[in-house]
């Protein structure tokens, strides 16, 4: 137990907590929350890996809300909802959300959560877009690249903090809000680029199984990369990603005629459109 | 006379539907092939920056018309941007946008003022962007959750009653395809094998 207690005792003093004399936590609240850190040292079960998901994804919500756009949130978890149902994880909570943000960029959460920035939505043309960003994203659960990230980047003992199920009070809402705010970085560092390069090549074959145009992927990744890099929106984008004509590449070989039955998949640009139009 | 009535009947009936199919813009150097694969003739290299027309698409090929190249071939889909933009865009771009900015094609084209050069009939003036609405980085750093936010996203959440109506209105079929293997890694692998110079 003291050492359990030293090594959370450490954690929180890096985490600067105890600089701050506005936040003084009771030393009996921190056991329990490090109980419970350091009861998940084994594999993550699907039910801690939905819970750190949805601590991070309220994390990146509370960077950019969601687009008050009820018709416009509906759509994209109807797309997402088809398309992750087509992939090995069915049965996750899969939940999707539109951002309020210029940013161009999409996210994913372990558990089956997504985001795509309102900069990215913009600048799609059709659903099969659409859902080939989705596709990718939910590449990463379904791979559960960012729990491998995690658990390369911080302590396990630590990140795993994420998955605490209750937050009763105040005081265990503010460490966790420490614990999510260091996972949330992950999102400004980025994954391991190799995952980015898997994601795609999963994401055009999921985008197939659910009857899209899979080379959609290739049309976003073109649209992206016509736009200058210097541009602030694509700044996140491009540093946690690789270069978007190397993606370009690998991923137009690695279709290359492999694909081609399915070029003629639904584009849906009329739905799509009448969603994304003004009321 | 006559001649002069001939030409101006076929401009009107060739030329205006060639101008009005997709244009794009050659954005990768392209190689033109005579067919949708790489085992068909080379027809002709295409530089970034060229305009083309699109007339049609096979897989992961389009098949696109240069004028200033006077050369009709198929080069690979992701090495054209296309320009859909049609008189839709203009319809909803007259509309103000609720959401703090313009959405869906109206926004490709505000976007495309600042992200894509045009090509001289820019009339605004430059959008020099400071800083990112949400999620710069700097924003995801100091990020602290939003719980409230997150519930709202769970209303949102669809289910198999919704998904049933919107498969059938998006004509959507679920194929069994097989996952894809990297190319790259064999030739990473090929490069191994091959000698090493003394």
């Amino acid at each position: 137990m003291s050492k359990r207690l030293a090594s959370i005792l450490v954690l929180l003093a890096g985490l600067s907590i105890f600089a701050n004399p506005a936040i003084a936590i009771d030393l009996n609240k921190l056991l329990d929350l490090g109980d419970k850190l350091v009861k998940m040292s084994s594999e993550v079960s699907t039910e801690e890996e939905v819970k750190i998901g949805s601590n991070l994804v309220s994390g990146l919500l509370g960077a950019a809300p969601l687009v008050k756009d009820e018709k416009l949130q509906r759509y994209v978890n109807d797309v997402g909802y088809w398309i992750a149902s087509r992939s090995s994880r069915p049965d996750l909570p899969w939940s999707f959300g539109v951002i309020d943000s210029d940013g161009v960029n999409a996210f994913a959460a372990p558990g089956g959560y997504v985001v795509i920035t309102l900069g990215l939505y913009n600048l799609l043309e059709n659903e099969a877009q659409l859902a080939a960003v989705l596709a990718h994203e939910i590449s990463h659960v379904v791979e559960k690249h960012h729990l491998q990230a995690l658990n390369k980047v911080l302590k396990r003992e630590f990140w795993s903090g994420l998955a605490v199920a209750a937050v009763k009070d105040d005081e265990d809402r503010e460490a966790l809000g420490m614990v999510v705010n260091s996972g949330v970085q992950l999102y400004a560092t980025g994954l391991d680029r190799d995952f980015e390069y898997d994601a795609d090549l999963r994401g055009v074959v999921l985008s197939a199984r659910a009857g899209y145009d899979p080379f959609a992927l290739l049309d976003v990744l073109t649209t992206i990369d016509s736009i200058s890099p210097d541009a602030a929106e694509l700044t996140v984008l491009l540093n946690t990603h690789p270069p978007t004509g190397e993606r370009l590449d690998r991923l137009a070989n690695a279709m290359d005629g492999r694909l081609d039955y399915y070029a003629g998949g639904q584009s849906n640009a009329d739905r799509f459109h009448q969603v994304s139009a003004i009321p | 006379m006559h001649r002069l009535l001939l030409i101006l009947v076929f401009s009107l009936f060739f030329i205006a539907p060639l101008q009005a199919s997709e244009s794009g813009i050659i954005v990768r150097t392209a190689q033109v092939y005579a067919d949708a694969n790489i085992g068909s003739q080379r027809l002709d290299q295409l530089p970034a920056g060229t305009a083309v027309s699109v007339f049609s698409r096979k897989g992961g090929w389009k098949e696109v018309f240069s004028e200033e190249k006077a050369i009709v071939g198929w080069v690979r889909a992701y090495q054209v941007r296309e320009r859909t933009l049609t008189q839709q865009q203009t319809q909803v771009e007259t509309k103000a946008d609720q959401r703090g900015f313009l959405s869906g094609l109206a926004s490709l084209s505000r976007k495309a003022s600042r992200f894509f050069s045009t090509g001289g009939s820019s009339t605004s003036s430059g959008t020099a962007t400071i800083g990112v609405r949400g999620l710069s980085e700097a924003q995801i750093k100091s990020a602290q959750p939003n719980f409230e936010e997150f519930e709202t996203m769970q209303q949102f959440i669809s289910n198999d009653s919704r998904l049933a109506s919107f498969r059938q209105a998006g004509q959507l079929s679920a194929n069994e395809v097989a996952h894809l293997v990297p190319q790259e890694k064999t030739v990473t692998q090929s490069t191994k094998k091959t000698p090493r110079k003394k």
